[in-house]
């Protein structure tokens, strides 16, 4: 279970849902920082500016209370200074008054210059001052041991039109910093002396600790010397000033207001200077601010924005990782369901999914997809299992097609008067052509060679049917040409689909080597002898099987000699293609066949041989067709002890029939053929000949009859032949048999009659030459001497 | 010597032709020759016996010839009957039907037995006419 923790922890990472999670974030990070930095920028400007300002109203208010207390000493300065002037006599009660009034003064002074007539009025320069406790000392500064008049102050204070402030100094007499205020006192323009107010750098002090000053801030006065007049840090008052502060101050003296110049406190921290000179003075108010304080602000706002940003942030993904989740939850079952269909389980439930977007489309065709798979997966196996069933039955049905046809070699056992090879390859599993050959009564052997038009199951079919056919029909048939009559009219029945086989068939007497060939729009036959080259020969055929039902078929005799060989095949011989697409044809089939012919060491079989040479020249194509091949070869080794045989042809005249006649009477006797079988023979041939004599005139050319005798082992065969008007025996009406034959006049059908009684079979068929019947005479029993008769 | 025909002495009531070797489609000329010079002597309700024991062979031709001579008997209210048909003639009657099967006789006897009873039977024939 840890491993697929472990890999479901994997696949959560690579999740859809992760990784569009992971983007939203990324995206929305970058969209935050960024905007986080402009408004940090923004912020801060405004902040610092904000700042700047309240550091300018705070150094203005600053500025603005120090300088409203310096105006009462000034005012106070000068009030007196205007009155003392023209009485000089009231100097003193005039200052007691003023001190006791302005507590912020801590000392004045009426200092008269010397050897001037208000001092002679007066005779002392009053000078009150302001104890610790707060009690005033009355002085004459004319009895101080030096005198004031050479004072610097005192000078300045005589020069100083308007008033002025005086250099900061320490009291000896009362131990304190002092600042003063000096201004003139005149006479009818003449100055006599100076007002002299002092204030304490304490008070200033305290003035300026008066200001609301927020923590942080430091705030100092100076005056233009550097000197520290007041100072919140108490220990600095009196001292001067840092050079590098005042060249800050002093440069900025002009324009008051925010100093940008880089400057550090003793504890070596950045600060800002904000300097407000204070009218009527020449001192500066300087507000000292740390950039830290200016800039805590906007750290804090940044950082506050920073939290409430992460948060959000947070928020954003947590958000967005649940709604992806949930939108594609779906779609993971999804994926893990067609996995199960990559590994072929089809049944599984599908979620329900409700929604119409394209999840829900999604899972709506998979589920739809999955049935018809699984429904389709079902129609597969079934036709899996159906070509499964029809290729075993083809494998039978082959079976059946191959019992069909008889062995690929079969040799006349009993005389060696032949032997016969044959060879079948349909191209598909079955095919369409067909060779055959058995032995008919009467020492006849038929061979049959054909091919079913198309190929396939159809094909083998009707190649059944007609191989069927022709064995049935065989005994009935005496010619090959019969046969083909027979079949033809066979396969034309019930035949809607026009299947049709060409067919080549023909009997061969297995006693003397003559042959009787009909072909049914077959491929002509190749024949050769010891001495003869192979050539092809070629018959007249009538139509295929199967098409005309009235067709007829010409007779082709041939009388094989010794060491004969007929080769028949089927059109897939002729039309084998090789890799060029050329085909075998049959002047190839002449060409080959002759160098078998010529070889020294022939191989037995010729059938072998051209098969074999037909699979190489086409094996770069492959094979199209069915291909047959049937070849007959002709030993004659010897008639069969017994056999006998007549072939007489003479002309239809009343005289040669019986002399023809007497002629079979004795072949038949010399046969040992029964006497009673004998006499059988002969009445059958005599009301047929004689009826070919008196009724099958002939007007073009002379009538002849062909009489061909055979006496086989267990039959007697006889063909006749009359080149005279049709007539069909056969077909001649019956007569009603009476009991008195001599009650017709004309019994004409009497002879018919016992032909048709005696003969075992009797066939008939017409040509252009004429009529042609086969007769057959069982003779199992017929031998008088195996009956010791 | 493909036919012979021998005649018994001739009677006018009962004439027999003894048929030898084969009667054909060659020589039922011959024996219908024959026979008219016999059968023009045959009086009115006589028998004409053919005595067919040496007959070998008999074809359509034949047949016919021997039907020619039951017609003309006929026609003289007389009948014709065969006698001993070897097993090859008696299979072509057969299978013809040309002679009614009571009309063949094994032997003479039994032709003999047939026409006395025939005889008799027309006596009393006779005797009721009368």
């Amino acid at each position: 279970m840890t491993g697929y923790d472990v890999v479901g922890g994997v696949m959560v990472l690579r999740s859809l849902a992760s990784r569009l999670a992971v983007w939203v974030l990324s995206g929305a990070t970058v969209v935050f920082v960024a905007s986080g930095f402009l408004l940090f920028r923004m912020v801060g400007r405004q902040l610092v500016q904000q700042a700047h300002r309240e550091t300018e109203a705070l150094a203005s208010q600053g500025g603005s209370l120090i300088q409203e207390r310096m105006d009462k000493v000034t005012n106070t300065a000068r009030v007196l200074a205007a009155i003392i002037g023209p009485r000089p006599l009231d100097a003193e009660p005039l200052i007691r008054d003023a001190m006791a009034q302005n507590s912020d003064l801590a000392g004045l002074a009426a200092a008269f210059t010397p050897d001037t007539a208000a001092v002679k009025s007066v005779g002392r320069s009053p000078f009150v001052s302001r104890q610790y406790n707060g009690a005033l000392v009355h002085r004459d500064l004319l009895k101080d041991p030096v005198p004031y008049w050479t004072a610097p102050w005192f000078k300045k204070g005589v020069d100083c039109d308007q008033g002025c402030w005086q250099a900061p100094f320490l009291s000896q007499s009362r131990h304190r910093q002092l600042v003063s205020y000096s201004s003139a006192m005149r006479v009818d323009g003449q100055v006599i002396g100076v007002v002299n107010a002092d204030v304490t750098l304490d008070w200033l002090q305290g003035v300026l600790l008066s200001m609301d000053i927020p923590a942080g801030i430091h705030a100092f006065v100076v005056d233009q010397q550097g000197t520290y007049l007041a100072n919140d840090t108490p220990g600095l008052v009196g001292k001067r000033a840092d050079p590098a502060l005042l060249g800050i101050l002093q440069a900025d003296d002009a324009t008051n207001g925010w100093s940008n110049m880089p400057l550090q406190d003793q504890q070596g921290q950045a600060v800002g200077i904000y300097s407000q000179p204070i009218r009527g003075t020449d001192w500066n108010l300087a507000l000292v601010v740390p950039d830290e304080l200016i800039y805590a602000g906007v750290r804090q706002a940044f950082l506050s924005v920073l939290v409430i940003g992460a948060l959000a942030l947070l928020l954003l993904a947590l958000l967005t990782m649940v709604i992806i989740r949930r939108l594609l939850t779906p779609l993971g079952v999804l994926a893990e369901r067609a996995e199960f269909v990559a590994r072929g389980a089809l049944d599984f439930a599908l979620p329900k999914v409700r929604r119409a977007d394209e999840v829900g489309r999604l899972t709506g065709a998979f589920d739809k997809m999955r049935l018809e798979l699984a429904a389709h997966l079902v129609e597969l196996t079934r036709i899996a299992r159906e070509q499964e069933r029809l290729a075993s039955e083809l494998e039978i049905a082959q079976q059946i097609q191959t019992a069909l046809l008889p062995g690929p070699h079969y040799l006349d056992a009993r005389c060696q008067n032949f032997e016969l090879y044959a060879a079948l390859k349909p191209a598909r599993t079955v095919g369409g052509d067909l060779y055959s050959y058995f032995m008919l009564p009467g020492q006849r052997f038929c061979v049959i060679i054909g091919d079913v038009a198309d190929k396939g199951i159809p094909a083998a079919l009707f190649m059944a049917r007609t191989i069927t056919l022709a064995k049935a029909m065989s005994s009935r048939a005496q010619t090959p040409q019969h046969l083909l009559q027979l079949l033809n009219r066979e396969l034309c029945k019930n035949n809607d689909n026009c299947m049709f086989v060409t067919l080549l068939c023909g009997f061969l007497d297995a006693v003397s080597g003559n042959m009787a060939m009909a072909s049914a729009g077959h491929d002509p036959p190749v024949l050769w002898g010891h001495a003869a080259r192979p050539q092809l020969l070629s018959l007249a055929s009538g139509p295929a099987l199967g098409l005309e039902e009235d067709a007829s078929y010409p007779i082709h005799r041939i009388r094989l000699k010794p060491g004969d060989t007929l080769l028949m095949y089927t059109d897939g011989v002729t039309e084998a293609t090789n890799a060029a697409l050329n085909p075998y044809g049959g002047e190839r089939i002449i060409a080959r066949i002759g160098e078998y012919h010529d070889h020294d060491e022939k191989p037995a079989d010729p059938v072998k041989f051209l098969v074999d040479d037909i699979e190489q020249y086409s094996a770069g194509y492959g094979q199209a067709d069915d291909i047959a091949v049937l070849a007959l070869r002709w030993n004659h080794v010897g008639l069969e002890k017994g056999a006998s045989m007549l072939e007489l042809v003479f002309s239809a005249s009343l005289q040669d029939v019986f002399d023809t006649l007497t002629r079979c009477d004795s072949t038949l006797r010399m046969a040992g053929v029964r006497h009673d079988v004998q006499s059988d023979v002969r009445l059958v041939l005599e009301e047929l000949m004689v009826n070919m004599v008196q009724h099958g005139h002939s007007d073009e050319r002379e009538a002849t009859i062909g009489l061909r005798l055979t006496v086989a082992e267990e039959a007697i065969l006889v063909e006749l032949s009359h080149n005279g008007a049709a007539f069909d025996p056969l077909q001649s009406t019956t007569h009603r048999l009476t009991d008195d034959t001599a009650e017709k006049e004309e019994i004409g059908g009497l002879g018919l009659h016992l032909v048709r009684a005696m003969a075992s079979e009797l066939s008939y068929t017409h040509d252009e030459y004429g009529n042609h019947l086969q007769l057959r005479f069982a003779c199992s029993y017929l031998k008088e001497h195996e009956h010791g008769l | 010597m493909a036919f012979n025909l021998h005649i018994d002495a001739l009677n006018p009531r009962r004439s027999t032709l003894h048929l030898e070797g084969r009667l054909d489609a060659m020589t039922f000329g011959e024996f219908d020759k024959e026979a008219e010079k016999v059968l023009q002597q045959m009086a009115t309700g006589s028998t004409l016996v053919l005595d067919l024991s040496s007959l070998e062979y008999i074809s359509s031709a034949g047949l016919r010839s021997i039907a020619k001579a039951r017609k003309s008997m006929r026609a003289r209210e007389g009948q014709t009957l065969l006698l001993n048909p070897q097993v090859q003639v008696r299979k072509v009657f057969d299978i013809v039907k040309a002679v009614p099967i009571k009309e063949i006789f094994q032997d003479m006897q039994e032709l003999d037995q047939y026409l006395d009873q025939i005889q008799r039977k027309m006596m009393s024939e006779s005797d009721d006419v009368e």
